[in-house]
């Protein structure tokens, strides 16, 4: 089972990588829209590259649109990560 | 005498620039609403016009000015360049591009005088437009022959600042080559916030076009916009650090 460490840990890395942000911007209080400036394609990409990253399918069945900030975004995959190891 | 050539530049050169754009959209105006046509092609056509009337002022402004071009493909084709000053829009002129749409920031259209002119133009509000709306605004454009210019960048706060895929997306969905334009010195001739006119080495590149098909998968138009900054960011840094 993913640990919450990790799942913050992979997260960043991604976004890092993808996104081209600094370490420093993700922080678990970070507005995705206000403060990463991610516009709704760029949310898209996210999921596509978070998929990637997990390996878990986030586009059906879950209401994206609750997701304001990061520290929602990880609680979101741990949730999922959850359900996939039932 | 820098700050000779920085008052000639703001208040002889500057303000010689800005009765051109006002003067010569009055002198048209009237023209232009008389035979207006439904695509606004002549009115981008006129844009193209005061651009390069733009572009002669910048030039004297200059300290130094060299275009490097590349052949471009036929047809339509998404242009995106780096933007870090508001002379950067009337860049894309000096490359022979007559009819472009620029698809800009919602803030530019409510521009007095400006705006009536975008809007009159067919140009699209960034800010209020779904993917979906801007996808077919960008799709009618392409019929009408049109080249669309975006700035992925998004704001001339940041030059460093990612390229947003949305440009990419598009240029995925319509089938259209991406032709990056590298603009270097406007910054430092008209930075953000400022309004004296220094005289700055420009250097302006237009690369070869990329496709979308060589970038393939669900992120291609993620990694091409990481592409094609790269491309453009690495020559830019090189002229400014020149």
């Amino acid at each position: 089972m993913i640990t919450r460490e990790e799942i913050i840990k992979h997260t960043n890395e991604a976004l890092e990588k993808e996104f081209e942000f600094r370490a420093e911007q993700l922080v678990p209080s970070a507005r995705l829209r206000d403060d990463l400036g991610l516009d709704s394609l760029d949310a898209l990409d996210m999921v596509v590259v978070l998929e990637q990253q997990f390996g878990v399918t986030l586009r059906q069945g879950y209401d994206l649109r609750t997701i304001i900030t990061l520290e929602d975004l990880y609680n979101f995959i741990e949730k999922i990560a959850r359900e996939h190891n039932k | 005498m820098g700050w000779l050539r920085c008052y000639f530049n703001t208040f002889c050169l500057g303000g010689a620039a800005l009765c051109w754009l006002f003067f010569s959209t009055l002198v048209a105006a009237p023209f232009l609403l008389l035979c207006a046509d439904k695509t606004g092609t002549r009115v981008r056509k006129f844009v193209f016009f005061q651009s390069r009337g733009i572009m002669r002022f910048m030039r004297w402004a200059s300290s130094g000015w060299q275009v490097q071009t590349a052949p471009v493909p036929a047809g339509s084709r998404v242009i995106v360049a780096n933007h870090a000053s508001a002379l950067d829009l009337y860049t894309v002129s000096l490359f022979g591009f007559d009819n472009v749409v620029y698809v800009t920031k919602e803030w530019v259209f409510r521009l007095p005088f400006f705006g009536y002119i975008m809007r009159a133009a067919g140009y699209i509000d960034a800010g209020h437009t779904t993917p979906q709306e801007m996808l077919s605004r960008c799709q009618e454009a392409v019929k009408n022959g049109c080249d669309i210019v975006f700035f992925p960048q998004g704001s001339r706060k940041d030059p460093q600042a990612r390229f947003k895929s949305g440009a990419f997306y598009l240029a995925e969905q319509l089938h259209l080559p991406v032709v990056p334009l590298a603009i270097a010195g406007t910054q430092q001739m008209l930075p953000v916030g400022q309004w004296h006119i220094k005289p700055a080495r420009i250097v302006l590149k237009l690369f070869p076009a990329v496709y979308p098909q060589d970038f393939t998968g669900p992120l291609g138009h993620l990694h091409m916009a990481q592409s094609v900054k790269k491309q453009i960011m690495s020559f830019v840094n090189k002229e400014n650090n020149a």
